[in-house]
């Protein structure tokens, strides 16, 4: 195996101290937190979502979907449809002019199926009229004649040779694999083995605005609005479904309520058949789904089985895993070729394993299609690795940070796919910080005295860790746009969605950093794919990672040049000129200084160039899928969370009384955000652990709303919550930023069944612990 | 062409005609072009649609717009007249503002449990919001941005 290192630009917290003659304590932006300049509109109600911006000449598209799990269509009857006042056209696969194909890795998935439906739910056909009653209307009454086939809801049903084929070549969508040095020799080395089954389950993102997008006709072209992780993304489906060239196709990312991942994989769908409706009806239309819709139709987070088998030397080292994955991608592969090999790479834990035997299939089954949400892939396997490393220690008799400490990745260490961490490896500080924020030593013996009575608690911890960017060899960029004005203040195009997270908001401090100018004179437009570089989409914690370093990129070039410039307006030499609140002056003389307004007017009087277009390309390596060894992600986020719980034993019932949760996020842009970022994936782990499961009755979801769906309200959430900040910056990214989002959620589920088992002596295996699980389990712990 | 209504709207008398079936939340974000109101989850589960109908926060995704005529409805665009209520800017301060689709329901339920209560425990103000969902902020700085709103004097409130 090779491991050569693509060369690319250093760009850390160096690089960027030296290159703007400062110290990190003189940021006047980076590292510190800041108001959300785009929250004023939010608190009065101003900010304009997708359904925000319909007008009265917008058409409304409904879409007829399927009553049936798995079923031939024999016919799609639309005439008595037709009839109704109001109705424009009914729209179905004969009519889609491009490719009638949505699949993201794997062609699988029509756009709206045509020869066979293989969930509850599937889009049939689109309905397009005038106003959203006459399209409801239409929905009800277009005919759609199946031909109904058995149907497999279970994925180790599925794999059975005799279990109904979802798609033709078999049930397995695809495989992971990871071969690394002597399993058997690894377990022979045990003192203590331990090996169990993990089933995690479906769950619904629930953000609160639905999925919705508007498709404008105009010119030869067309114009889409619409909540979505990727605008670039979109307007390739766009162009696949409609035949339109991608220049013809221009994509507005509006803000969203909410996406985590969710909108990633369903803004292409949506978007795509806005767009069919509009250039067949030659009118503006919009699709909004209805909060059952979403619950429904939109993809989820894989199910999951794992049996997981691990063993340690009694001085608390690991000496090997052997895991076996099955990951329920439902009706069609979707994201599922990422989603496995996440959570292929990551299976082992941040921790040091030599000997790795681990097999991951994704598997097909006639329930609404899995993919991206919030830890892609990573929640489900940490709840199993974290579980198992409770046991261990408890089984060697050491206390469970400790055992960590023991095993945790280090700079010069390798992962379980034998990648050699060069730098930015914050695990073992970000547990001990956590663990003293939480006072761990103490509260876990002080708990033990909650032991009598009906209520007990118990403390638990769980770490995890999550590759940024895109996986293995997957090649990743993002670009930027920096236009100074002429008046000094800054237009700044990016294609990075607001999703509530901010990165954008990121981006626009780094880009005022570098210019040393006030955050306010940055003005952030609106992605679109028409005006804006393509910054690739907002998922797997990169909107501010790579996003920001192409920001960073170009106001770099700008900076320099604005040197230049001011070097020969004050007649100083370049290195003694400095930028800095909005001026340029000369070191040696402050007071021969230049207005940035002036600056900025110069530089077009001059001829220099006004506008700079930054590129970040993440570096690569080599990665063999047949072995799965080699590089998996350029760099990771690792995260500790640290959990207190009370349990009712009568009831069941769990609740999280307090809850510390600490990631190494390279460099904080701005801690607020990231505060922010954490808190709110710590509130949907709770939820994920607790609470939430989409419930099926022979494939038709039965809890399609908030009221059956639960998830965390203000009352369910811990009431005290700490969140930890550590820096080890990563030598390519802006100031050394690394990603953040999704790192929280992921081992909130297994600190929350560890701190159980502290608690009750319990352990369950089985996502999510509701009250009916705990009890069970407790009175099977009895017997 | 349905029944005319007549009701005061954020402090200025409308007119308005509306369907006997029309729910309030359209009427306000088709017909008075105020789309501050959201549309979450259309059936009284989620909040996002509250807004103050003589005074008291009511769902406007169960309220048939006939039933405010001749009644006062405040709306998220119509709190702040001349300034910012104590409560928008302790959310912009405390950051209590992630995607923002919760936000104008949260902050009307936030101003009429303050006008009730000018010092709620911080129990009391998880009952009162127990109602209103949010999935992105876990509701950390909501809830302290409500604490601090009410430790102020609150003479508008």
């Amino acid at each position: 195996m090779t491991e050569t290192r693509e060369v690319t630009a250093e760009r850390g917290p160096f690089f960027f101290k030296r290159e703007l003659g400062k110290e990190e304590g003189e940021y006047k932006l980076v590292g510190r937190e800041i108001e959300r300049p785009d929250a004023f509109s939010k608190i009065m109600g101003l900010t304009k979502f997708t359904a925000d911006r319909l007008t009265e000449d917008v058409c409304f598209g409904k879409i007829v979907r399927s009553k049936y799990p798995h079923a031939l269509i024999k016919r799609v009857i639309v005439d008595e449809a037709l009839q109704i006042k109001g109705v424009l056209a009914v729209i179905t696969a004969k009519d889609v002019p491009g490719e009638n194909q949505i699949g993201y890795a794997i062609p699988d998935q029509p756009l709206l199926a045509d020869k066979k439906v293989r969930y509850i739910g599937e889009p049939i056909a689109i309905v397009v009229a005038e106003n959203e009653y006459a399209a409801e209307k239409g929905v009800e009454a277009v005919k759609v004649e199946y031909d109904p086939l058995p149907a497999v809801f279970d994925p180790l049903e599925a794999l059975k040779p005799e279990a109904p084929k979802v798609h033709e070549k078999g049930n397995v969508a695809l495989t992971t694999i990871i071969r690394k040095g002597d399993v058997e020799k690894g377990f022979k080395e045990a003192d203590v083995v331990v090996e169990n089954i993990y089933y995690t389950q479906r769950q619904e993102h629930a953000y609160l605005e639905p999925e919705a997008a508007i498709a404008y006709p105009e010119g030869d072209g067309i114009r889409v609005v619409l909540c979505t992780q990727s605008p670039f993304l979109v307007r390739e489906f766009v162009s696949r479904v409609t035949g339109y060239s991608q220049s013809k196709i221009k994509v507005i990312g509006a803000p969203a309520g909410g996406a985590f991942g969710g909108k990633d994989d369903m803004g292409p769908m949506v978007a795509s058949k806005a767009a069919l409706a509009a250039i067949i009806t030659k009118k503006p239309v919009a699709i909004i789904l209805d909060k059952e819709e979403t619950f429904v139709a939109s993809n989820k987070r894989h199910p999951a089985i794992i049996r997981y088998k691990s063993g340690a030397t009694k001085d608390g080292k690991l000496t090997a895993v052997e895991i076996e994955i099955i990951y329920e991608t439902g009706a069609y592969a979707n994201r599922s070729p990422f989603v496995l090999w996440r959570a292929t790479v990551h299976s082992a834990g941040p921790y040091v394993v030599p000997n790795a035997k681990v097999d991951g299939k994704s598997v097909y089954t006639n329930k609404v299609f899995s993919g991206s949400f919030r830890g892609f892939g990573d929640p489900q396997i940490h709840f199993a690795a974290e579980q198992q490393m409770d046991e261990l220690a408890e089984k060697l008799g050491i206390d469970p940070v400790e055992f960590r400490l023991r095993n945790v990745l280090k700079e010069g260490t390798r992962t379980v796919c034998n990648q050699l961490l060069e730098e930015s490896v914050g695990m073992e500080e970000t547990l001990k910080k956590v663990a003293e924020a939480a006072n761990w030593k103490k509260k876990r013996e002080e708990l033990k005295k909650y032991r009598k009575g009906s209520k007990v608690r118990g403390i638990g911890v769980a770490c995890a860790y999550h590759g940024i960017s895109t996986s293995r060899g997957v090649p990743d960029w993002s670009a930027a746009a920096v236009l100074l004005n002429e008046d000094g203040t800054i237009t700044y195009r990016s294609t990075i969605t607001r999703l509530g997270q901010g990165s954008l908001i990121g981006h626009a401090k780094i880009v005022a950093e570098i210019l040393d100018i006030p955050l306010e004179w940055v003005h952030i437009e609106e992605p679109d794919t028409s005006a804006s570089p393509n910054a690739r989409p907002t998922h797997g914690s990169r909107g501010l990672m790579t996003g920001g370093t192409a920001a960073a990129d170009a106001a770099l070039k700008l900076r320099r040049t604005l040197i230049k410039l001011a070097s020969e307006l004050l007649n100083c030499d370049e290195k003694n000129v400095k930028l800095e609140n909005g001026k340029a002056f000369c070191a040696l003389d402050p007071s021969n200084k230049i207005e940035f307004s002036e600056l900025a007017k110069e530089t077009y009087q001059r001829g220099y160039q006004p506008a700079y277009y930054g590129f970040y390309f993440v570096p690569r390596r080599y990665f063999d899928p047949e072995t799965g060894l080699g590089v998996a992600y350029c760099v990771y986020t690792y995260i500790a969370n640290i959990v207190e719980v009370e349990v009712d034993k009568e009831t069941g019932e769990v609740k999280v009384l307090e809850a510390y949760t600490g990631a190494d996020v390279g460099k904080a842009i701005d801690p607020g955000l990231i505060e922010g970022q954490m808190q709110g994936a710590l509130a949907q782990g709770i939820g994920y652990a607790i609470s939430e499961e989409v419930a099926f009755n022979d494939g038709k979801i039965i809890n399609p709303n908030y009221t059956d769906y639960i998830i965390p309200t203000v009352k369910d959430v811990p009431r005290k919550v700490k969140v930890v900040i550590i820096e080890k910056p990563y030598s390519s990214t802006a100031f050394g930023a690394k990603g953040v989002a999704e790192a929280a959620l992921i081992p909130t589920a297994p600190a929350i069944a560890n701190a159980v088992a502290h608690a009750t002596g319990v352990r369950v295996r089985n996502l999510p612990l509701t009250k009916e699980k705990v009890c069970f389990k407790l009175k099977e712990g009895k017997k | 062409m349905g029944k005319k209504i007549s009701f005061i709207l954020n402090g200025v008398k409308r007119e308005v005609y509306v369907e006997p079936n029309e729910l309030l939340l359209n009427v306000l974000r088709e017909k008075m072009g105020l789309t501050g109101t959201k549309y979450g989850c259309g059936i009284g589960e989620c909040g996002a649609c509250t807004v103050l109908l003589n005074g008291n926060p009511v769902l406007s995704c169960l309220t048939l717009a006939m039933d405010v005529d001749g009644k006062e409805l405040v709306t998220i665009e119509g709190l702040a007249q001349e300034e910012l209520q104590i409560i928008q800017r302790t959310f912009l301060e405390e950051g209590a503002v992630q995607c923002g689709f919760c936000t104008p329901g949260i902050i009307i339920m936030a101003k009429s449990l303050l006008k009730n209560k000018t010092n709620p425990t911080e129990e009391e103000i998880r009952e009162y919001l127990k109602g209103n969902l949010c999935r992105c902020t876990g509701y950390v700085n909501i809830v302290k941005s409500i604490k601090r709103a009410a430790g102020k004097a609150c003479k508008k409130c």
